[in-house]
């Protein structure tokens, strides 16, 4: 599978099927789309669609600058495999962690017809956001000491992070679920 | 053998002035005896709805809820208040109802009326449960309207223990501001039901309060998820939504 295996490449691939674009163009269309918290490097984006390029997901043209016609620069276009790579991603698993940043880059790039597989997607998360819970040992309530007491906020903190995760992607589902409801 | 509790199928709506909204879409699941069951959702998710259910409380609009195999629709009314009265056991901190002149010990009696037991055997065995739920015989005496929050918590707990239910249907059962007597509140009712082989059916706003459960569940819009995969507790949503749940290719 040539799926791409970071957040940041399945991204790119989608801002890629939308238009093409040049390095520096890519990397702040990536950064508009992502906001802020996500800090793209645009050295990280280079570096990244020469590795699409590599694998075939992606290809480049010389293309003359608009502002400069005697200099050029590398744009980048999908290839025929760019679509089925994007669909890929969409369906991988998310690493076990309460981060949401991986879904977070798929909401960012999904066509309409990715709403199936992101409801799954959201689906998975919340599951995986419930085992995390689990993992977390319980307490007798009878600490009173002060490492107990900093086991029990760590706990709190464990517990209020996936609350906030899990809810966050029930809103999401009930979001696309009422989208695709009125688009009906 | 049939599971403790069973849901097939279930939907429940309710009105909203002109719109109808579904609370739980074709949920269907199983609880054994013995296992916990930890239900998270935010206010309104429907996880009242589901415990209600389970309770026979309310009855679904569509599929069945069995409680040892009885389907509880097909109950009398009288049937399932003695359900409610023995096998099961339901409790909301929202619905603490004692007597003002009342004392604990006979508060927790009280509900052992239809046991056949004298008073002073219903006394005793209050005492039992109430000292199981760390609350001592000094408290024990003292009126229900002398209790704190947290007392009143683990008076509430000990009568839905005095009967010794099958299973503990607990909605929000302690909202309590001091997070070490809620941590307690939670280890006490554990332990209880792990001694007795009680399943318990809890939900909560707070994810702390559903700490060591076998199962945890989440639900939103009428769906449930759970950490379960194979075994006594099988939410599976009867109906797709809006192909949410149908295979990406």
């Amino acid at each position: 599978m040539r799926g791409p295996s970071t957040p940041m490449r399945g991204a790119l691939l989608g801002l890629l099927l939308e238009r093409p674009g040049h390095g520096g163009d890519l990397a702040n269309r990536l950064a508009a789309r992502l906001g802020e918290t996500w800090r793209v490097d645009t050295n990280d984006v280079y570096r990244l669609l020469e590795q699409l390029e590599k694998t075939g997901l992606a290809q480049s043209r010389d293309e003359p600058k608009r502002n400069n016609h005697r200099r050029t620069h590398l744009v980048y276009y999908p290839t025929e495999e760019t679509s089925e790579a994007l669909t890929l991603w969409m369906e991988t698993l998310l690493p076990r962690e309460p981060v949401r940043l991986g879904l977070q880059a798929k909401l960012s790039v999904a066509r309409e017809q990715d709403a199936p597989r992101l409801l799954q997607a959201l689906k998975a998360y919340e599951r995986e956001c419930l085992m995390l819970a689990q993992l977390v040992g319980p307490t007798d309530g009878r600490g009173r000491s002060w490492t107990a007491l900093c086991m029990d906020c760590t706990r709190e903190a464990v517990y209020a992070q996936l609350q906030t995760e899990i809810d966050w992607a029930q809103r999401t589902r009930r979001r696309i679920n009422e989208h695709l409801e009125q688009a009906r | 053998m049939a599971s403790l509790l069973s849901f097939a199928n279930v939907s429940k709506r309710y009105g909203d002035g002109g719109r109808e909204i579904c609370v739980l879409d074709g949920v269907s699941m199983e609880i054994d005896a013995g296992v916990s069951v930890g239900v998270w959702g935010t206010r309104r998710s429907g996880k009242s709805t589901l415990l209600r259910l389970a309770a026979g409380i309310a009855l679904p609009d569509s599929g069945a809820v069995r409680f040892c195999g009885r389907n509880l629709a097909q109950m009398s009314g009288g049937q399932r208040s003695r359900l409610l009265r023995g096998e099961i056991a339901f409790m909301s901190a929202g619905d603490w109802r004692a007597h003002p002149g009342e004392s604990v010990i006979d508060h927790v009696a009280t509900s052992l009326g239809s046991e056949g037991l004298t008073m002073r055997e219903a006394r005793r065995r209050a005492m039992q449960v109430l000292d199981r739920v760390e609350i001592g015989a000094a408290c024990a005496e003292e009126r229900t309207t002398a209790l704190s929050l947290n007392e009143r918590a683990r008076v509430m707990l000990a009568r839905a223990l005095a009967r010794e239910p099958r299973m503990l249907v607990l909605d929000e059962p302690a909202l309590l501001p001091n997070l070490g007597d809620r941590d307690r509140f939670y280890a006490l009712l554990r332990a209880a039901a792990q001694e007795r082989g009680t399943a318990v059916l809890m939900a909560s706003e707070e994810m702390a309060a559903l700490q060591g459960v076998s199962v945890l569940m989440s639900i939103a819009d009428g769906e449930v998820v759970s950490t379960d995969r194979s075994g006594t507790v099988v939410p599976m949503p009867g109906r797709r939504r809006l192909g949410a749940e149908r295979p990406a290719r």
